[in-house]
């Protein structure tokens, strides 16, 4: 498949309602009043993320983006683990 | 056809989760609204995923494996993040703080 028929199925529309709804979810990235509000978004967008790139993996048939998502996934993990250990020591 | 179900599903969990973090007024409601609406999407999504792909079966394992590790990964960060946020001095807008009678 090419790049034209990437809006012709309905997962592609799926991916485009979840780029726009991460693209608004930037507002608590970039104004959250404090950290963990923050630390929230980068999450929510991180998870966003994966799904995305197993939508496109699947709509143009390079199954490598599958592998992507999981080392994605894993390293949300172990960042966002950081993240919280870090403001727990912050004042 | 279940696929498309699962997709739609899907698709407005994670828009109300959005809706969610936007509208709360706090950090404790917004991280309700975003570990549950987030875990409840992507994986419905991952399933329609898998139930519609016509590769081999070992691809196809490989996006429950996804909905699996996200399963098992996204309400650990969750957790973590409200106990540092808590540890940090960010107090919930509540009546009653239970927790705080336990660690005081």
């Amino acid at each position: 498949m090419v790049e034209e028929d990437l809006l012709v199925n309905p997962f592609g529309w799926g991916a485009l309602v979840l780029i726009v709804t991460s693209l608004i979810l930037s507002y608590r990235v970039l104004f959250g009043p404090t950290l963990a509000d923050r630390i929230v978004g980068i999450n929510t967008v991180t998870t966003k993320l994966v799904v995305i790139l197993a939508i496109f993996g699947f709509i143009m048939e390079e199954y490598f983006f599958l592998d992507l998502a999981i080392v994605l996934l894993m390293v949300n993990a172990v960042g966002s683990l950081i993240l919280a250990k870090y403001m727990e020591g912050a004042k | 056809m279940i696929e498309y179900f699962f997709l739609l599903l899907g698709e407005l969990i994670m828009v109300f989760g959005t809706l969610g973090i936007l509208r709360f007024p706090d950090v404790y409601t917004r991280l309700h609204a975003a570990t549950k609406c987030d875990t409840g999407g992507a994986m419905s999504i991952l399933i329609a995923l898998a139930i519609i792909s016509e590769a081999s079966p070992l691809i196809r394992l490989k996006f429950l494996v996804l909905a699996f590790l996200i399963a098992l990964i996204n309400p650990m960060i969750s957790h973590a993040i409200a106990r540092g946020a808590y540890k940090h001095g960010t107090k919930p807008k509540v009546v009653v703080d239970m927790y705080a009678w336990d660690n005081p």
